[in-house]
């Protein structure tokens, strides 16, 4: 499922950070890598050497990746999307980089800008989890995933990506609003439950641990909440369009991709497609 | 058992208890309680007034917005229930809904007083101050106070009728409190509900008993102190306190309806004795002006030059239909089972609406027919003392003792009949929605009403009776707002087809 991954970098991309999220990544199943760079428009090393990513790719192929080196020009989000389709990647990998606010709300950022346009599974690599040294092999074993879900069809794309990751424990979250009145919001409540039990049965093979909770409130924030508060690696979620009313405020993903130190992956609806 | 006493009953406890300190307060330091309500009045005008505008204004777009959206077509009930009244008994209990004591105190007054006393940038009894004082009259009594009522009518009837709850206001609240409507958020919101109906109520019947006041000085010179009207009140309150304890439903209702054929009545006679062509001409031409600037004159302050004006006519107006809008979005929740949310907007905005158009024509058009055209002198009148402009116009037309003395009868049974169902809609309201109230709420709730209304215009007349009903309406107005967002939720988990 994430054998063939597409990994965006820029100049500057310190090599050894970069073996480092090869291990994870082959820990998680990838085989081979396509290394991805974008031509900025008016950028000042455009058209110059690109040895750089030569020596990016060697340092993958160090880890044990296959590793194809290729590069685009445009929007940097809109190539990145566009060339992961290209290559038939299952995924996108981004390691998130820290910017100031103020910068990211004048100018927006690439990997939420990736998320609201890519067709493809994207994986933001924030704070957790920690990238294993040199001398550690990753354990994905370990990882503590959350799977947010309002278990309709846009969640449940995303189940066998949860499914893929192995770790140790899986939290099943569900977030919804609360229903107008008490007894259909009882009628709802167990139906969710019932619901949630099975998602957790399916996921038990999987994992060593899964526990499972419903909240009410907004999804974005109840997210970040129960990922922070028992300190989840991953937060995996399905991507669906956001409400004409939401737009200002951002997709619930783009939210929680800001807000969370746990890594995202984001899984696209199918159908819901970009025409960018 | 003394804690379930308190959980059950704390809605009223607490409103009930606010009111008594509010009513000791003002008969023990009548001066204190006027400097602050004045300066609790003050802080919201100056900071406020533009917020009162633009709410009112979404609460209208709001209900525009479901009638004509796929929401219009939910039943305010169970999909299988049918509607409780037909459509012509609906449409006249809207009617009836849209008629009382502001009708009669206003209907002559308002135009006249807009008249000699508008803006700074008119000339104050011209033409064009003619056309701006029906104008914003048709404005301040038109679709605007409809869309609050609506509101709140919707929302009870939705929550109740259509998802099982009590009729509150906290009900409506259920999807964002839960549980807690029955906590103190929840509690909180029907004491606010309670507080903003009380302090309207009252501005009503102090502006009734006024009028009734001057009507008997007008015909029979009686005197004009205050401890008349004191009495009036005092009396008003006897019959109509006898009324809601010995629950002579029937006998209410009897009256209610007499008074309304009384009042139409009064309008035809109007409009008969008066010049026909001259107030179809008024009706015509301002209606086309209100249609024509309805998006100005609902977002207009006149920051520039106007901005008082604003505030004491428009801001008072929105406020004291804010303050009556539990008392009526409840009547009109209750006669609406099985409408369907297009039906009652649609319905509930035009149809109470044309009539005060109608009403306002015919009483204001005639009085500046009389004043523009023949020198009357009645808006001079106005200008001194609002409550005495009825009986000054009624003067001009044959038989004015006996049009001034079924005014007078008017005024006195819509005092009776307005208390008495408010004070059933208080008690509904502290007795967690049931329709069987016990008498000793009826009593604390008639007895409230008549002595707020009683210590306000002890403490600082017309001009108290308007401060409270502002300083009143404004928390109100933040509970409305609420109640559009967890309307648009429950709508929102509705099927509807596209």
């Amino acid at each position: 499922m994430f054998e063939k991954i597409l990994v965006p970098v820029a100049y500057g991309e310190r090599r050894e950070e970069l073996k480092k999220a090869g291990k994870l990544l082959k820990g998680l199943g990838a085989s081979s890598i396509s290394l991805y760079h974008v031509n900025e428009p008016g950028s000042f090393f455009r058209g110059t050497d690109l040895s750089w990513l030569t020596l990016l790719a060697e340092a993958l192929e160090e880890v044990g990746l296959t590793v194809e080196v290729k590069t685009g020009g445009g929007h940097i989000a809109s190539a990145i999307a566009e060339a992961a389709l290209l290559e038939g990647a299952d995924g996108i990998y981004m390691k998130a980089k820290r910017r100031w606010h103020i910068e990211t709300m004048l100018l927006g950022s690439i990997s939420r800008d990736l998320l609201r346009l890519a067709d493809t599974p994207v994986f933001v690599h924030k704070a957790r989890p920690r990238l294993p040294d040199d001398e550690m092999e990753p354990e994905p074993g370990n990882l503590n995933v959350l799977y947010a879900t309002d278990l309709d069809e846009a969640s449940a794309r995303p189940l066998p990506y949860v499914m893929k990751f192995r770790g140790a424990w899986c939290h099943v979250l569900h977030v919804r609003r609360r229903m107008a009145d008490p007894a259909t919001e009882q009628t709802r409540r167990k139906a969710v439950d019932g619901e949630l039990q099975m998602v957790a049965e399916e996921l038990r093979q999987y994992y060593e641990h899964v526990t499972f909770e419903a909240r009410i409130g907004d999804p974005a924030t109840e997210v970040l909440h129960v990922s922070d508060r028992i300190g989840m690696d991953v937060v995996v979620l399905g991507r669906k369009k956001p409400a004409f009313f939401s737009a200002p405020m951002g997709a619930t993903a783009e939210r929680i991709v800001t807000g969370s130190k746990a890594s995202i992956l984001l899984v696209p609806q199918s159908g819901d497609h970009n025409d960018s | 058992m003394i804690r379930e006493y308190l959980r059950r009953e704390g809605v009223f406890l607490l409103s009930a208890g606010i009111i008594l300190f509010f009513i000791g307060f003002g008969i023990v330091q009548p001066d204190l309680l006027d400097s602050f309500s004045s300066t609790v009045h003050a802080a919201i005008l100056d900071n406020f007034s533009w917020f009162y505008l633009i709410s009112v204004f979404f609460f209208l777009i709001f209900v525009l917005i479901l009638a004509f959206s796929r929401y219009g077509t939910i039943k305010l009930g169970r999909d299988t229930d049918k509607p409780q009244y037909g459509f012509f008994g609906w449409v006249a209990m809207l009617f009836a809904t849209g008629m009382g004591i502001g009708l009669l105190f206003w209907g002559v007054s308002e135009p006249l007083v807009h008249f000699l006393h508008p803006p700074s940038f008119i000339d104050p009894a011209s033409p064009d101050a003619a056309v701006f004082a029906m104008r914003y009259a048709f404005f301040h009594w038109g679709i605007h106070p409809w869309a609050i009522y609506s509101i709140v009518g919707l929302s009870i009837a939705y929550f109740s009728f259509r998802r099982g709850m009590p009729a509150l206001i906290s009900s409506c609240f259920y999807p964002i409190l839960g549980d807690g409507i029955h906590g103190t958020a929840g509690k909180l919101v029907d004491v606010l509900a309670v507080f903003a109906t009380v302090f309207g109520t009252a501005t009503s019947l102090g502006f009734g008993a006024l009028q009734i006041h001057s009507g008997l000085t007008h015909l029979y010179g009686i005197s004009s102190a205050i401890s008349v009207t004191i009495g009036i009140i005092l009396i008003a309150t006897a019959l109509f306190m006898a009324s809601a304890i010995l629950g002579v439903e029937k006998g209410i209702q009897v009256l209610s309806k007499s008074n309304i054929i009384l009042a139409i009545a009064l309008l035809l006679a109007i409009f008969a004795l008066g010049p026909a062509p001259y107030i179809f001409n008024v009706f015509t031409s301002t209606l086309g002006g209100y249609i024509n600037n309805i998006i100005d004159l609902s977002l207009q302050s006149y920051p520039f030059a106007g901005f008082e004006w604003s505030r004491d006519w428009t801001v008072f107006y929105w406020a004291w239909w804010i303050s009556w809008s539990p008392f009526v979005g409840l009547f009109i929740a209750r006669i609406s089972r099985g409408r369907t949310i297009r039906e009652f907007v649609l319905t509930v905005l035009t149809v109470p609406t044309l009539f005060t158009f109608v009403w306002f024509t015919i009483f204001g058009g005639s009085a500046l027919h009389l004043e523009l055209e023949e020198g009357a002198g009645i808006a001079a009148v106005a200008g001194e003392d609002v409550s005495l402009a009825l009986f000054a116009f009624l003067e001009h037309y044959p038989f004015a003792g006996i049009l001034s003395l079924a005014a007078i009868l008017l005024l006195i049974v819509f005092f009776v009949t307005s208390a008495d169902s408010a004070t059933v809609v208080l008690g509904s309201l502290t007795s967690g929605g049931g329709l069987v109230v016990p008498n000793y709420k009826k009593v604390v709730w008639g007895l409230s009403l008549s002595a707020v209304a009683i210590v306000l215009l002890v403490t600082g007349g017309l001009d108290a009776l308007q401060v409270m009903a502002i300083t009143a309406a404004f928390p109100f107005m933040l509970v409305m707002i609420g109640l559009c967002y967890t309307l648009a939720i429950g709508l929102s988990q509705e099927k509807v087809r596209e």
